[in-house]
């Protein structure tokens, strides 16, 4: 055990093991590609789907429920059936992330929405704000900070769950994993594992003081 | 419905299938030696097999002729590669395993040398640790080669391996990740041959990442078996091994030495003496390209060969 | 990429057997998750300092890659389902454990400052007063945590237990899209059915909270707290 650790030191502090093509700082930044990219398209597709879902109050059995299904989804059949039927590219990838973060993203959004005091929306109404407006300026201010939740959820999600991109050929962190595992070299699967592990939790730290910074001044609805 | 009775119901509820897993599934912690209970309780044997399909067709084939041989076996496919397999078959995880001498012997001895089928089964039985053993070897045989398409070869004239040396540097290699250490891979190619190429991609051998590579243009020299049905299909050319790089790979049961009674020794025997190359490749098409079940595919085989 | 239907038929046992097994691994990895998470979080909920620690750590258990996590755990517990259970049961366990505390931090302190009034020993308390009405909330979390362990078993597949994940693979190998989706649909299915099972279970056990709706409940709370 103690040996397997003084191995793993010395794996991840060499200076050969950062650099070249396959080093270490490569893959962490193909890994974040993946993840950024992913995380981003999926707030592109989520953030209108739950801010509407919220805003109208239809649609909102599916927006609680999501969630549920999108944790159901098997990440490894997702990536498998894309490529099946695409062939060898990134598809298989990003579609698997996608669709792993966007309910994510949705169900918070929402709940972010429907944890808005229908009194406030009211007295929007009364005020003389149409509804777009009560959207724009009251409702989504107020339910940002749980909307940010989810996108951290889903940032965290997607950067553990990017180490897929190795299983159909591609690089990031989870190359150490898949690459170890073949060459019976545990030292490369717990340095990508740790790896990984210090990657989503940097985002996750990234993203919460983004938070902060942003809610400056506000009371509690901010975490 | 009181909830305290409910939720006493709930408790025992879910002990009981704590309590059987317990009992079925969570084997002793040690990894080695004292041998796990998957199989052996009941006095029947554990056929493993790897994360290809040929080594599963094999592995029901090993299930179907010990069966008829009065022995119980249970098969537990697509275990993962041999780097996972081989160290559960040392502790008893599981107890039968279709090997490749070639690549079993280097996998055990990086440093031997022998290509001959019988002199490796010989090395073999010296390398191999304490409790395992291997049966005679088949008729059957599957090598490791390395493949590269119709134009490539056209256009830089390639026909063995050592033509490759030609255009060092500018060719990518695709092969599990295994391969970049092993002998039989891009370290004897080095060795041997004097070749390096551009870029070593890992993808997987003789498997969908490779062959789909290959195809479409993204690796230009793949790691592909012998008996796999796509290199005909696609018109592949396989670089010939002059120097003998490529051990021969003859199907051996790799065996835990108390499980190889002598009924267990005359049914895989029988196997081995029946079952050829050819055999092999039909069996492989029928499960790749007909999409048929390995251990259907099994099934009916050893029917037809009268070893059922 | 076509479907063959006649493939499903003629599987039918396969299927079977296989999302046996894939139970066989999620159901007692959610188990032992809880065995260990109620404990845990009753530690961390009571003990000021442990808390910030047992929150932190499973965090960080969470972002581990499962399949690493197994392959890490195969020298330790060998190529059988132990392996696949103990992993599971490691992202389980974070689930439960934040869902438990979470619990436990919503009941309004007058509910165990009554208790205590009556005289009831601090572990009666919990047992009768705090866990109950924590139980929504843990049960959201064993929802959950059901869900992400029959959706995690099919990585096991890799070491070889991975329930319907074997059909991903078989069709990763040949070229065949029919068991994959065989296997996605059986995995959304079975994760459906648990789910619902839950929810059922949820219902039976909190009678006191039939009558309300979700949503005023939700009020209610954000009210009182």
């Amino acid at each position: 055990m103690l040996e397997l650790l003084k191995n793993l030191a010395a794996w991840l502090t060499s200076p050969a093991q950062w650099s070249g093509p396959e080093g270490i700082a490569t893959r962490v930044l193909e890994h974040l590609e993946y993840s950024l990219l992913a995380t981003l398209a999926a707030a592109v597709i989520a953030l209108p789907v739950g801010l509407l879902i919220g805003h109208t109050g239809r649609g909102a059995f599916l927006a609680v429920n999501l969630s549920s299904f999108g944790r159901a989804l098997p990440t490894v059949g997702l990536v498998t059936l894309v490529f099946l039927a695409g062939g060898l590219s990134v598809w298989p990838v990003y579609v698997s992330l996608v669709a792993l973060a966007v309910p994510v993203i949705i169900t918070n959004t929402y709940a972010g929405m429907a944890a808005v005091d229908p009194e406030v929306k009211d007295a929007a109404k009364g005020v003389g704000l149409r509804g777009r407006q009560v959207l724009w300026q009251v409702e989504l201010p107020l339910a940002l900070p749980l909307i940010m939740t989810g996108v951290r959820l889903a940032t965290v999600q997607v950067v553990a769950t990017a180490t897929i991109a190795a299983y159909v050929s591609f690089g990031g962190l989870g190359r150490y994993v898949f690459d170890g595992l073949a060459q019976r070299d545990l030292v490369q699967v717990l340095g990508g594992a740790v790896l990984v592990a210090v990657l989503a939790v940097a985002a996750d730290l990234a993203l919460g003081g983004l938070t902060q910074l942003l809610f400056r001044g506000r009371p509690a609805a901010a975490r | 419905m009181n909830r305290r009775t409910v939720l006493t119901t709930l408790l025992a509820g879910a002990s009981a299938p704590l309590l059987a897993a317990c009992s079925s599934g969570i084997t002793s912690l040690k990894g080695d030696g004292v041998g796990g209970d998957s199989g052996s309780s009941s006095g029947g044997l554990t056929i493993g097999t790897a994360n290809f399909t040929e080594n599963q067709i094999l592995g029901y084939l090993y299930a179907g002729v010990l069966n008829a041989a009065g022995v119980k076996t249970t098969v537990k496919p697509n275990l993962g590669s041999r780097e996972i397999v081989v160290p559960a078959l040392r502790s008893g995880d599981i107890d039968l395993l279709p090997e490749y001498q070639g690549s079993l012997l280097l996998y055990l001895d990086k440093k031997a040398t022998e290509t001959e089928a019988g002199a490796m089964q010989n090395a073999l039985a010296t390398v191999l640790p304490n409790g395992l053993e291997v049966l005679p070897y088949a008729a059957a045989e599957d090598r490791d080669t390395f493949a590269v398409t119709r134009e490539t070869a056209d256009h830089y004239g390639l026909k063995t391996l050592a033509d490759l040396r030609k255009v060092n540097g500018k060719l990518v290699f695709g092969a599990a990740a295994e391969m970049k250490k092993r002998v039989v891979g891009l370290v004897g190619l080095k060795e041997q041959y004097g070749v390096e190429f551009k870029e070593f991609k890992a993808l997987d051998s003789s498997g969908p990442l490779v062959k789909g590579a290959l195809k479409k243009g993204d690796i230009d020299v793949a790691n592909v078996f012998t008996t796999d049905v796509d290199t005909a299909e696609n018109g592949w050319v396989l670089l010939q091994d002059p120097k003998h790089l490529i051990p021969a790979q003859h199907i051996v049961p790799l065996i835990a030495a108390r499980k190889a009674d002598s009924k267990v020794r005359k049914a895989l025997a029988r196997l081995g003496n029946t079952l050829t190359t050819a055999h092999l490749t039909e069996l492989n098409r029928l499960v790749d390209k007909e999409k048929q079940d390995p251990d259907r595919v099994a099934a009916a085989w050893l029917k037809k060969q009268k070893l059922d | 990429m076509t479907i063959e239907w006649g493939w499903f038929p003629d599987h039918a046992d396969e299927m079977a057997r296989l999302t046996a097994d894939h139970l066989a691994t999620a159901v007692p990895a959610v188990l032992l998750g809880l065995l260990i998470a109620l404990p845990l979080a009753v530690l961390a909920h009571r003990v000021r300092p442990l808390r910030g620690f047992v929150l932190g750590a499973s965090n960080i258990l969470y972002t581990i890659p499962s399949l690493a996590f197994f392959v890490l755990l195969l020298p330790v517990t060998g190529l059988t389902r132990t392996t696949a259970i103990v992993g599971l049961t490691a992202y389980t366990l974070v689930v439960l454990v934040r869902n438990t505390v979470e619990g436990l931090d919503a009941v309004p302190a007058k509910a165990r400052e009554a208790s205590q009034a009556m005289g009831t020993r601090p572990l009666r308390t919990l047992l009768t007063v705090e866990l109950p009405l924590a139980l929504p909330v843990i049960m959201a979390g064993v929802r959950v945590a059901t869900v992400m362990s029959i959706s995690l078993v099919s990585v096991a597949s890799y070491i070889g237990y991975g329930g319907l994940g074997q059909l991903f693979t078989d069709g990763f190998q040949r070229n065949y899209p029919t068991p994959v989706i065989a296997g996605v649909a059986l995995t959304l299915l079975l994760a459906l059915v648990a789910d619902a099972l839950l929810v059922t279970v949820q219902w039976l056990c909190t009678p006191w909270r039939r009558g309300t709706t979700s949503r005023q409940r939700t009020f209610k709370w954000r009210k009182a707290a």
